[in-house]
């Protein structure tokens, strides 16, 4: 456990947006930067020659032909375009992005281009049809999307028993298969279009959110108004029109903002963020917080089982691979090098998303304490045996001599020393296994970097990330220090 | 009466090569017993075996106060009647002291906390470190340490003791003070089998001396019969090297 993926993550949106914010931001010459969840059909995907198209592909490209400037798309997942866009990293974003009084205290938006509503997608033939049936049921949605908003607000009216948070369509169809969730919650053009030709599925109900799209920018860029000025145009000559019927099978109503020109949203306030209030927004932190603090504690609670039921499994493992029969010796030593080299994502993927074809479907959390316990107890094991290795041959024999049963002698001899010899070792096997917790938010668990990845999506703004950081050191500087301490302590003295 | 310890045709193999070749040996209540030879000649794999830290091959039989010494339930009771020391010294480095001498009795014999501190603290004041009960034993001397081994088996009151060279590991200066402990045992009546290079030691304890070499007992008899007056060459040659040296 080396390595924690998602952790870096957390650290990789941030910690070069702090750059990238100082950088100076593209010249009009260069080239424009744009990010784009890609696989977000039908606005932004994959052809079968791997090449981007879609509805907002073809409008970039067009704004930049209009512009005089060169295209350059990339690939971004829809949580990073928020921190991407604030920091300079991209230019414009692009993927369905709903229009929210949020997203335009830290964002600018050029005039919509579409309007849309949400719908409900459900499996066909399990009952469920309207949102009113899903009263006590967990429903899925895309992490930080106008159809979390909206299925936050409406929890309690429809009493969804749980929201579960994904990262994309992928996971969240495959559970919806797999009836680990009753319902979806996301746009209704992409849903329409994704259900269109996979029978099992069905878009149930249009939920009225009166969302619109389109392009967001840095906040008052001379690019933003440049932008909406194009759109204006491509509007009027019914560019935008023609790509609707292209992607859609039909031209949109007069009335819709894909047709009519409309004013740009308004700035909300006059200044462009400076860092501390893009990275340090104390508004941000307070609207935020409490759903930091559910995710820190959903991560204690993980990381205390997980770290607690491994030390258990990995002390019977080291046990029976130290003096348990050769075939049992064997299969130890299998299980322990198998799960050492195995990724933990991949063991909670297959956990996850696998296991419920056998008829085992677990919860998100069990899930995740699951895979977590399964490779901690690989890696304590393999501490706890060199613990006990390291404890010399004449202790055995003297606690045998003396008549001490094999379980005394463990008890009261053995692992007595051999606890001191692990415990640095073991702590910092606990710090991992705390920081690996949050690879359980591919399994849509709110744990504590899923919940700031989600705030900074709602708010539009990375201060929850840089929130979340700053948690995860509190909580894990002090182990890291005892450690070291420890370790010191060790080395000086033999008691 | 049949003896206290009773060693018939015991070998012992590791891989291929035989450590122990066809031992008798009988060792009667009280009595105390040297054994000596050059090293390697198997003395450490004979005492091992009587407690079964060596597993003797399947050939033979141990027997101690008529229980067969082998795998199984019995060896917990036989081992609880053979208290070992070591030659270095073994003891448990995280226990203090008076831990390291009350832990056996109270799990095996069951005895209340309180007595085994009683009866611990007896033990340590009669191997003279009564003093030292609460410290740990990276804080006492090498020889102090032996004699805290040597009441740490005593705790368990066990029928016979086994001592593997407990001097060896000892610097000089506190070669004495172990040996006196032993001395004093040995006059009070314990039974005992000693494996030693003093010879000093060996000719004033022993009841009887054995002279081992390539994994057989090639002489034994009184201490006056084995140093004064050998009759196997190979006895003669051991004595002459370890007593010219
Ligand atoms: N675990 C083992 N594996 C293989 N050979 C061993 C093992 N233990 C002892 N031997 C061999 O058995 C023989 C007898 O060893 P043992 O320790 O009993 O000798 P010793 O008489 O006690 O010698 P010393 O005076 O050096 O202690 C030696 O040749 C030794 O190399
Ligand atoms: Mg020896």
């Amino acid at each position: 456990m080396k390595y924690c993926r998602s952790f870096l993550s957390l650290i990789l949106i941030a910690i070069p947006a702090l750059f990238w914010s100082f950088s100076v931001h593209g010249q009009s010459s260069d080239p424009i930067k744009v990010g784009a969840n890609i696989g977000n059909v039908p606005w932004e995907f994959q052809d079968t020659n791997g090449d981007y198209v879609g509805f907002e592909i073809e409008l970039v490209n067009e704004i930049g032909k209009r512009l005089g400037r060169e295209v350059d798309i990339m690939n971004v997942p829809f949580n990073g375009l928020f921190a991407a866009t604030q920091s300079g990293r991209i230019d414009m974003a692009i993927s369905s992005i709903a229009i929210t009084e949020t997203r335009l205290q830290s964002a600018s938006f050029a005039q919509p281009y579409y309007d849309s509503d949400q719908s409900l997608t459900v499996r066909v033939g399990n009952g469920i049809s309207s949102l009113e049936d899903l009263r006590g049921q967990i429903i899925a949605v895309d992490t930080g999307a106008t159809g979390d908003m909206w299925a936050t607000e409406n929890q309690e009216k429809y009493g969804f028993s749980e929201i579960r948070r994904y990262e994309g369509l992928a996971p969240a169809m495959l559970d919806l298969t797999i009836g680990r969730i009753q319902g979806y919650i996301s746009d209704i053009p992409a849903m329409q279009y994704y259900a269109k030709d996979k029978p099992g599925l069905q878009v149930a109900e249009r939920i009225k959110t009166g969302g619109s799209y389109s392009i967001m920018m840095g906040k008052n860029t001379p690019l933003s108004t440049q932008v909406n000025d194009v759109i204006s145009t491509l509007k009027q000559e019914g560019f935008i029109n023609a790509l609707h019927e292209k992607w859609f099978g039909a031209p949109a109503e007069a009335t819709t903002s894909t047709v009519k020109v409309v004013d740009m949203p308004g700035v909300r306030d006059g200044l462009i963020l400076n860092f501390v209030e893009t990275f340090l927004n104390t508004q941000v932190f307070l609207d935020t917080y409490p759903m930091l603090i559910m995710g820190l504690m959903t991560t204690i609670q993980l990381g205390v089982l997980s770290i607690f039921s491994g030390l258990v499994l990995g002390l019977i493992l080291a046990l029976a691979r130290l003096y348990a029969s050769p075939a049992v010796k064997f299969v130890v030593k299998a299980y322990i090098d198998i799960f050492r080299s195995i990724p933990l994502l991949v063991l909670l993927i297959v956990i996850f998303y696998a296991l419920p074809f056998v008829g085992l479907s677990l919860s998100p959390f069990y899930a995740a304490a699951t895979a977590l316990t399964v490779v901690s107890g690989a890696y304590t094991a393999e501490i706890f045996r060199a613990g006990i290795e390291a404890i010399p041959k004449g202790q055995f024999e003297a606690s045998e001599a003396l008549g001490l049963g094999y379980r005394h002698m463990m008890s009261d001899i053995i692992l007595p020393q051999a606890i001191k010899i692990v415990i640095p070792p073991l702590t910092n096997n606990c710090i991992n296994v705390i920081k690996d917790t949050a690879l359980a938010s591919v399994v849509a668990m709110p744990d504590l970097l899923k919940q700031a990845t989600q705030a900074q999506a709602v708010a539009a703004n990375p201060t929850p990330l840089i929130a979340a950081a700053v948690i995860y050191v509190i909580f894990l500087l002090p182990l890291v220090l005892w450690v070291s301490r420890l370790e010191n302590k060790f080395k000086v003295g033999d008691r | 009466m049949t003896a206290l310890i009773k060693l018939e045709n015991v070998t012992k193999h590791y891989g291929n090569f035989q450590a122990l070749k066809d031992v008798n040996l009988d060792v009667e209540e009280g009595e105390v017993v040297c054994v000596i030879g050059p090293s390697g000649s198997g003395k450490s794999t004979m005492i091992r075996c009587i407690n079964l830290l060596e597993q003797y091959d399947n050939t033979g039989i141990i027997t101690v106060d008529g229980i067969q010494v082998q795998k199984g339930k019995n060896l917990k009771n036989v081992r609880a009647e053979v208290g070992m020391v070591f030659q270095n010294f073994n003891l448990f480095p995280h226990l203090s002291i008076l831990k390291n001498v009350m832990l056996a009795p109270m799990r095996i014999r069951g005895i209340s906390k309180e007595d085994a501190k009683k009866r611990a603290l007896e033990l340590l004041n009669k191997v003279g470190i009564g003093e030292q009960a609460d410290k740990f034993p990276a804080q006492l001397s090498g020889g102090q340490q032996q004699r805290v081994a040597i009441a740490r088996a005593l705790a368990m009151e066990p029928k016979v003791l086994l001592f593997d060279e407990p001097t060896s590991a000892l610097d000089p200066e506190m070669v004495g003070e172990v040996l006196e402990v032993i001395q004093a045992l040995a006059h009070s009546g314990v039974t005992m089998i000693v494996v030693t290079h003093e010879m000093g030691f060996a000719r004033q304890v022993a009841n009887r001396v054995i002279f081992m070499d390539e994994g057989q007992i090639v002489e034994q008899g009184s201490p006056s019969d084995i140093f004064d007056n050998p009759q196997e060459i190979r006895t003669q040659n051991f004595l002459k090297a370890v007593l010219n040296h």
